[in-house]
Formats: structure tokens, sequence, C-alpha cells
């Protein structure tokens, strides 16, 4: 209980204690300051007091009941100025601006404001209002407007130096004092701003002007070159809308003109191939019409030619050969005559010759044989002298009897030598042909009797020289029978005339040799 | 106080009422400022130095760098 008790009121005690220091224990705060009276204090810098303590920033113990604590506020305070001055040209003006101020923060100046301001710290703005109102009009007497308007510098420094030391008196430090405003009821500041306005209205003007006209210069530059491009630009469109329209009339053209091209290589390759087909038909009738005309005339002409040459050659041929027969017949009725004559006289001699050579020679070598050689020879001789006696007078008999067969029938006498001789006149006749290489007969097998008949015919002529001859031998033999009588002559040589084998001998020359 | 530097803000000379600031007592403040005797006018920015301190808000300074 008495723990209890005790511990109660140490409690009480201490409560008591934090109570009284709280009462005895004050703080200054920064923005104030305490100003404690009371009791004899000293304050540092303050020589010598008149009684009181100020404690800035700090706590400090305090009596209560004995000391008095007081708060000064050092706070900034502000007060609005307008006042009415004159200036030194005499000129009314009315002055607006503003003073900020504070008391100092040195003891000496709190202790100055606390003295002035202590119980009245409300009223302060309207003592510096009346302290600031006062000097500023005096500042204001002192200056010109101008000096007012430019020279800030100066109205700062005479403001100072005026109110500096009032103000030092009162505890307060100023920190800024402005002018807002400077009103004008005579308006001169207006007007001594007008010439200049004036001239910056001018020269604005001017300015204005001079930038008009460089911008309507530089627009109607501008302009003039947009209307050189846009010229420049149509002239380019019209130029490119030309050639647009030039390409494509070209090409609207090019449809039509290919066409007629193409149409007209049509038609040029339609006329050549009508030349060619002209052409062709001409060749064709060239072929089928001219060509067969050609060969029909050429044909003609030829056998027309062939046939006058076979008929010349064929009269020619006949000439030839009748003259070439006669020519013959007599040339062999020559020869044959001397032929005759010296066969016979060759053979008589070599006869002869050999005989009595042989004969001889058989005498010579045996004697007996020769001998009977001889006799044999001759007698052989003798055989073959009466063989031929007897052939010849049988020849001569026979030609006798031809003869006289001749005189009788000439005719059949004829015939039986044409019989005879008929092989060698086909071949005569067949000569005619010898020479021809090609002979081309038109009319077939006819043709060929024809041509045959007629070389046959040309063999016939023959015939009528034979004819002839033969009459006029016969004639001939009628006269030298009569003239003669029964000499046989040369009658029969004519015989041969119609044989022409070279082996016939004609015995009757052999009979007059003999 | 005397020895200190400061600042001027408003134009020292003679015949005017200059200020200066100073740093002091934690914080700076500004003193009407007259020049000390021989000095010419001091102008706005210069470093002075505080020969003499009138309390409670005037000194005399001097320029610092002046040759």
């Amino acid at each position: 209980m008495a723990i209890g008790v005790v511990a109660g009121v140490v409690l009480a005690a201490i409560i008591a204690l934090i109570g009284l220091f709280k009462l005895m224990w004050r703080v200054a705060e920064p923005n104030e300051a305490l100003v404690i009276s009371g009791s004899t204090h000293k304050t540092e810098g303050i020589g010598e007091g008149m009684g009181f303590r100020i404690v800035t920033g700090r706590g400090t113990l305090v009596l209560p009941g004995v000391q008095a604590v007081r708060k000064l506020s050092l706070d900034l305070n502000e007060t609005q100025l307008n006042v009415d001055c004159v200036t030194h040209q005499g000129i009314p003006l009315r002055v607006k601006g503003v003073v900020i101020f504070k008391i100092g923060d040195d003891y000496v100046s709190i202790a100055n404001a606390a003295r002035r301001f202590l119980d009245q710290q409300k009223m302060m703005p309207e003592r510096v209002h009346i302290v600031f109102a006062g000097h500023l009009r005096s500042i204001v007497g002192g200056l010109t407007v101008e000096d007012m308007i430019r020279d800030r510098e100066k109205l700062t420094g005479q403001t100072r130096a005026a109110c500096g030391t009032e103000m030092e008196k009162l505890g307060l430090i100023v920190d800024s004092l402005q002018i807002h405003e400077i009103e004008d009821p005579t308006g001169y500041i207006k007007n001594l701003a007008m010439p200049h306005a004036a001239a910056v209205q001018r020269d604005a003007r001017i300015a204005q002007a001079e930038a008009n006209r460089l911008a309507t210069e530089a627009e109607q530059t501008a302009f003039a070159r947009m209307a050189e491009a846009t010229r420049d630009s149509e002239i380019l469109q019209a130029g490119y809308q030309a050639e647009r329209d030039k390409a494509a009339a070209t090409a609207r053209q090019a449809g039509p003109l290919s066409e007629a091209a193409a149409r007209q290589e049509v038609v040029v390759q339609e006329t050549r191939v009508a030349e060619l087909e002209a052409h062709r038909r001409e060749q064709q009738l060239q072929a089928d019409v001219r060509k067969p005309a050609d060969a029909a005339a050429y044909q003609t002409r030829t056998l027309a030619e062939a046939e006058r040459d076979a008929r010349i050659s064929a009269a020619q041929a006949k000439a030839k050969e009748t003259e070439l027969a006669a020519a013959a017949e007599a040339t062999r009725v020559r020869t044959a005559a001397a032929a005759e004559a010296q066969a016979t006289e060759a053979r008589g001699h070599a006869a002869a010759t050999a005989t009595r050579v042989s004969g001889e020679a058989e005498a010579a070598s045996t004697q007996a044989k020769g001998l009977a050689a001889a006799e044999s020879a001759r007698a052989n001789g003798l055989a073959q002298a009466e063989a031929a006696r007897a052939k010849g007078l049988a020849e001569a008999e026979a030609i006798k009897a031809r003869a006289a067969a001749l005189a009788e029938n000439q005719e059949a006498v004829v015939a039986q030598q044409l019989a005879e001789n008929w092989p060698a006149i086909v071949q005569a006749g067949a000569g005619a042909f010898g020479n021809v290489e090609h002979m081309v007969l038109l009319n077939g097998a006819e043709g060929m009797s024809e041509m045959f008949a007629k070389a046959l015919t040309m063999g016939g002529t023959g015939l009528g020289v034979a004819r002839q001859l033969l009459a006029s031998m016969g004639a001939q033999q009628k006269g030298e029978q009569k003239g003669e009588g029964g000499r046989e002559a040369k009658a029969p040589a004519a015989t041969p005339v119609s044989g022409t084998g070279p082996g016939r001998t004609p015995i009757p020359i052999d009979e007059d040799r003999a | 106080m005397m020895g200190m530097t400061g600042r001027v803000t408003g134009t020292v000379g003679p015949g005017l009422v200059g200020e200066v600031i100073v740093q002091i007592r934690g914080g700076a403040e500004h003193f009407l400022a007259y020049p000390a005797p021989g000095e010419g006018r001091i102008g706005v920015g210069s470093v002075v130095t505080v020969v003499e301190y009138q309390p409670p808000r005037t000194v005399y300074v001097m320029g610092v760098y002046e040759g």
C-alpha cells in the first residue's frame, strides 16, 4: 500500500515535474524570437541590456510568474504602396509598389523591433507604409519620370539611402522594394512614348511595307515561277499528249495497216499464183497443143521429106542403077572377054607347057613309064580333048539350041534366066536399102510390101534391060544368021549378061581357042 | 563581423548608400554599406571585406581584390 502510495506520489511528482518543466521550458521557433523579461539577463551581443533577454532558435527556462515571455515573429511582412507623387519635373504620378520587409536577425535589430512593435506587430505594415510613402515622395520628387522609368537602380539606390537608416532604427530590413505601376494622369509617359511609338510605328509600317513588298515580290516571283512551271508543264503535257495521240493514232492505224499489208501480201501471192497458173496453163498449152502440133507438123514435114527423099533416092538409085548396070555390063562384058581370052591363052600355054614339060620329064625319068604315061597322057589328053570337044560341042549345041529357043521363045528363055538369077536381082534390089540406116514405115505391113514392091520393081528394071538386050541380040542373031549362016559368033556371050555368077565359064570361047 | 567578406548587391561609393550581403549567423544578411575611407566606387558583384561594423546594419567595406 505504501509502495503504491509512494509510487503514486512519485508518479505524481514526476508528472508534476514534467508539467512544471513544460511550464518553464520554452522553445523559440526558427521564425520567432523570444523576448524574456523580468530578470536581469545579459544577452549576447547586447552590452548593457535593458533587462530582457532575447532567445532565437533554442529552448530556455523561464520562471513562470517571474519572467514574461513574448514572441516576436521574424516572418516576412509586406506592405502595398500606393503613393501620389510629384516628380522633379512637377508631373503628378501615382506610384504603386510593394515593400517586403522583416525584422533583422541580429539581436540589435530584434531588440529595436521588440521595443517598437512587440505589441503592435499587426500594425507594422501601416507604419512601414507611412515611412515608405513619405520617403517615396521625397525620392520621386528628386527624380524625373525618365529616371524612374529608365533607371531603376537609381530609384532603388535612393530608396535604400533614404529608408535604410530609417529602417535600421526600426530594426527592420527591406528585402525587396518593387514599383509595380506608375500611373500617369497627365499622359506624360504616353506622350513621352509617343514619338518613339510613332517612330516605332513608322518603322513597323516601313518594315511591314518592306516585308509586304518583299512578300509580294516573292509571291509574284513565286506566281511567275508557278506560271512558268505551269506553262512548261502544260507544254510538256501537250507534247506528251501529242506523242500519246500520235502513238494512239499509230496504234489505231497499225491494225488496218497490217491488215492492208496482209491483204497486199495476199493479193501479191494471189497474183503470183495467178501468174503461175497462167504460166502453167501456157506451159500446158505448149505441152498439150503446141508441142503436139509441132510434133505433128514435124512429123508431117519429116514424113514428107522422108517420102520426098525416098522418092528422090529411089529415082536416083534407079538412075544410078541403070547407069551402073549399063556400065557394069559393058565393063563386065569387056573384062570378061579379055579375061576369057587371057585365061584361055594362059591356060593353053600352061597346059601346053605343063604337058610338054611333064611329058619330057616323064620321058626323061622313066622311058617306059614315060612312054606309058605319055601314051596314057596322050590318051588322056586325047580323051580330055575329046571330052572337051564333046563338051564344047555339047555346049555349042546347047547354046545353039538355046539360041534357037531364044529365037523361038525369047520370053521363056528370059524368064528362065530371070528365074535362075532371081536371088541376085533381089540382092541388087535390096542394095538400094543397104545405105538406109533407119527406115520408118508408116503404113505397117502394107507399107512394107509397097516398099519391097518398089525395090523389086527396081530389080525389075533390070529385067526390062535384059529384055531389051535380048531383043537387040535376038535381032542381031537373026541378022547374022541370015548373013553368015550358022555361025554362032558371040551371041551366046550375051547370055551371061543376066547371069552374074563368076563360076560360069563361057564354053564357046574355050571352044574357039581349042 | 569585421574581416568577413561579402558581396556588393548595391553599388557602394562615396555619396551612396550601398548594400552588401554577408554570410553571418547561419544565413546571409544584407547590410547597408559605405565605402571605407579612400575607397572609390565599388560596383555590384564585387567582393568586399568588412572593415568596420556599425550595429545594427551598417558596415564599411573595401574591395578585396583591388590593387
